[in-house]
């Protein structure tokens, strides 16, 4: 009888020990953020991930940033900069006594390094990664100059405007020399820079733990420490948030949303986003090669309901490639394709396809940026369906996905999620005919005149000239219909009240520089 | 049998579409970066001496390196395995607590309706899903009531022994039901044959107390076909547990390993496949062993 008594004691006591540690809260000056996976890498040139990027970019920064809030450059560790006339040369002011997280100084030797172990294959650092972006944002660099210690000079082969923004990108931040030299391949979980925050600690898979830069050249952050845990599951990540175990998460059920909005301890935090969600139409297809079905096809599907109704007011509608958060870039006046079966019928018939016809649907099970995949599949081959057009769906696996459709799919579904806030980014991307699949031009969609201004608008300098290129282009873009244009996300944060001073970036970065807790 | 495992992973994973260059670039790859990617992780390489290349390494204990993590897999695999371990060890605690003690009680008392109630709990429970039980134990334990963490293995701030208990409540009794379910049906069926044979009756009639009877004699008899169903559990509870821990992100090997396969990593997928299966081998040599332990009549020479 002995055994069985001190069996339930200690069972008790571990009842107690478990239930009393339920009410455990964050500490005053710690920050706990929730995100949907663990970052991958901290070496900012290997980097692809928006997790990665989201702690990553506390550390690290380039020689410009953007404006919080906004897609404007602002100096970063450049003080200022200036462009020679043909384009060609960039010219750098390097901030002064600015150090490293490791005490080495920041200057225009670092720099070089940085942007040299990337580009010189022979390079003694070169193999101490590998470099997924070097050739797009770099591949158009001649070479880097140390002018002096405080100035660095960039030379360029062709003129190209975006570049400005590619050095805003993370897989342009500068780290420090020394520590790459020190830790070779395991820079990956060593990341040394000038930012706001340094890495204290990284238990993968269960949290990361940033902790102030006091010596910071743009002012000691306000709290102490930023603590990030992967929360795979959305159900999770809203019962962490509704229980105070985390003070800031994104991407929970859209159902919840209401209920959280009236919480009084939470605030949900919403902006446009420079996200697009789309269906790409193969213009080289026997059917999709004339303009008015795809038109039709526009017309053809409730964008409206399906925001509403599946997304749950998540996003808004599209008619082109660009978000309004692309500011003097972004064309209001576009050919706009409100839901309308019964011009989308007449417009088939017109086209001779009275009688509708059939193509391949592709759809992804789920993939980053891709909402609710099936779900809106579905709906959209319910409404083609109404207007004659059978549209079979195929589904698969993400990773399957992606080789598929760009192995020339009639129709099928993609999202992007530009890094850059240029608007060449989106647009030359994804409709240029120089990025025709292996690139991600899927549909082959090719318009001499669309190319000839996406061209103009790389080498072009001065935002009023290539905003009046970038609106022509988006005119043309939306007319033609080269995509079912479907919707453009909205970011939605969650925080707790306590958080203070937080402001959504367009390209769903979590800036913590401002942030308090009361 | 592990060589096969490994020609069989190799072959399986490299074989299925897909491409971790294109999953890693998205959509602003140029057709120069892919090539250049290809080269410098060797995927350009003919399969064959891919995998040549490989198994020389795994050989010399080198498991390579993650494509995206970038960081060696042999430590991430072990780390990872460590978290799992708990889990499963957790999982397997409630498995035999719930799984034995129903099977017993079931057996002795059959037909009533205590043993009406625990086999159509155990049916259930081998029928749900482990994800759809774990995302209702999150709604239920974390969210409404709040006794329990909603996921993790440990509290951002702070940790403790009593802190990674706390978390492992609800992955191990999502992940041990379904186990316990199927151990309480064995059990049933395993004690009841025993429970009918003439030396049982022997034992009753000597006057043995029942509650001897049913531990000395039944059992002992019973327990061989439960260790063996018991190793075989193992096994599903490392498979099981990679669903568990996507539901409530538990840093094991099984989150981890969704991960890597979405993102064609092959290395990781490589090393966590070896690990998992030696382990299961391993387990099994130990199932053999326990046979004699727990049965005088069987020995190994």
């Amino acid at each position: 009888m002995t055994t069985r008594r001190t069996w339930m004691i200690a069972a008790l006591i571990l009842a107690i020990a478990l239930v009393s540690g339920a009410g455990a809260a964050p500490p005053k000056d710690a920050i706990v953020i929730g995100l949907l996976a663990e970052p991958v890498t901290m070496d900012p040139p290997q980097i692809t991930d928006l997790n990665s990027a989201r702690v990553t970019k506390r550390i690290f920064e380039g020689l410009v940033a953007q404006e919080l809030g906004s897609y404007k450059l602002v100096p970063g560790l450049a003080r200022s900069w200036e462009i020679s006339k043909d384009g060609l040369i960039y010219t750098f002011n390097l901030r002064a006594n600015v150090t490293f997280h490791d005490g080495t100084p920041f200057n225009a030797e670092a720099v070089k390094f940085c942007f040299e172990r990337q580009l010189n294959e022979q390079g003694p650092y070169y193999k101490t990664g590998t470099y997924p972006y070097v050739k797009g944002f770099l591949g158009n660099v001649q070479g880097v100059e140390v002018v002096n210690p405080l100035t660095v000079q960039i030379k360029l082969k062709a003129p190209l405007t975006p570049f400005l923004q590619y050095l805003a990108h993370q897989s342009l931040f500068i780290y420090s020399p020394e520590a790459l030299k020190k830790h070779g391949k395991d820079i990956v979980k060593n990341p040394v820079g000038t930012g706001p925050f340094k890495l204290e600690t990284w238990e993968p898979g269960v949290k990361v733990v940033l902790a102030r830069n006091d010596q910071y050249w743009g002012g000691a952050p306000k709290v102490r420490q930023a603590i990030y845990v992967p929360i795979i599951e959305a159900q999770a990540r809203l019962a962490a948030i509704k229980t105070g175990e985390i003070d800031l998460t994104m991407d929970v059920p859209p159902d919840s949303l209401d209920s959280l909005r009236k919480d009084p301890n939470i605030t949900v935090a919403e902006s446009n986003s420079s996200a697009v969600w789309y269906i790409a139409l193969n213009t080289r297809h026997a059917v999709l090669k004339d303009k008015r079905v795809r038109q039709a096809m526009n017309y053809a599907i409730n964008k409206e309901a399906i925001i509403r109704d599946i997304l749950k007011g998540t996003a808004i509608v599209s008619s082109g490639p660009m978000s309004p958060v692309y500011g003097p870039f972004h064309e209001e006046k576009t050919t706009r394709y409100p839901y309308d079966p019964e011009k989308a019928k007449a417009l088939l018939k017109d086209a001779g396809y009275a009688g509708g016809f059939e193509v391949v649907f592709l759809v992804p099970e789920s993939g980053s940026g891709m909402q609710q995949p099936v779900e809106m599949g579905t709906v959209i081959q319910a409404q083609l369906q109404a207007v004659g057009i059978k549209a079979k769906i195929q589904t698969m696996e993400w990773g399957a996905y992606l080789k598929k459709y760009l192995d020339g799919p009639d129709m099928a579904e993609m999202s992007w999620n530009p890094s850059i806030g240029d608007p060449d980014h989106v647009t030359y991307m994804l409709l240029s005919s120089d990025r025709f699949p292996p690139a991600f031009n899927a549909g082959f969609y090719q318009n001499a005149r669309v190319d000839e201004l996406l061209r103009k608008g790389r080498t072009t300098v001065g935002d009023g000239e290539r905003a009046a290129i970038y609106k022509e282009a988006q005119r043309i873009i939306s007319d033609e219909a080269p995509w079912i244009f479907i919707d453009h996300g909205r970011q939605i944060i969650i925080h707790r009240k306590r958080v203070q001073g937080f402001k959504l970036h367009p390209n769903f970065d979590l800036v913590l520089t401002q942030v308090w807790l009361q | 049998m592990l060589f096969g495992v490994s020609v069989l992973v190799f072959a399986v994973l490299h074989l299925a579409p897909g491409d971790p260059a294109a999953i890693m670039l998205g959509a602003q790859a140029t057709k120069e970066d892919v090539v250049r990617l290809h080269r410098d992780l060797g995927l350009d390489q003919p399969l064959v001496v891919q995998y040549v290349r490989w198994i020389g390494h795994v050989l010399q204990g080198d498991l390579g390196r993650s494509i995206p993590l970038g960081r060696a897999v042999l430590p991430e695999v072990l780390l990872r395995f460590k978290a799992t371990l708990v889990l499963t060890a957790g999982a397997l605690l409630i498995a035999i607590l719930l799984g034995l003690s129903a099977g017993i009680v079931s057996a002795v008392k059959q037909y009533t309706w205590l043993d009406r109630i625990s086999m159509g709990v155990a049916v259930t429970g081998v029928s749900l899903p482990v994800f759809w039980t774990g995302i209702m134990l999150i709604i239920l334990f974390a969210l409404q009531l709040r006794w329990f963490p909603s996921s993790g293995m440990s509290s951002p701030y702070g940790s403790g022994v009593a802190d990674v208990l706390w978390h492992l409540v609800l992955p191990a009794v999502t992940l041990g039901t379904a186990s316990a379910a199927a151990l309480a049906r064995l059990t049933r069926s395993s004690v009841l044959e025993i429970i009918r044979q003439d030396y049982v009756r022997s034992a009753r009639a000597k006057g043995l107390a029942e509650r001897a009877v049913i531990a000395r004699h039944v059992l002992k008899n019973a327990i061989n076909p439960i260790i063996t169903v018991l190793g075989l559990q193992v096994g599903f509870l490392l498979g099981g547990a990679i669903l568990t821990e996507t539901v409530f992100s538990w840093p094991g090997l099984g989150s981890m390993m969704v991960r890597a396969i979405q993102a064609r990593d092959y290395p990781l997928v490589q090393g966590g496949v070896l690990l998992i299966a030696t382990t299961f081998v391993l387990v099994n040599l130990v199932v053999d062993l326990l046979y004699a332990v727990f049965d005088p009549r069987i020995r190994y020479d």
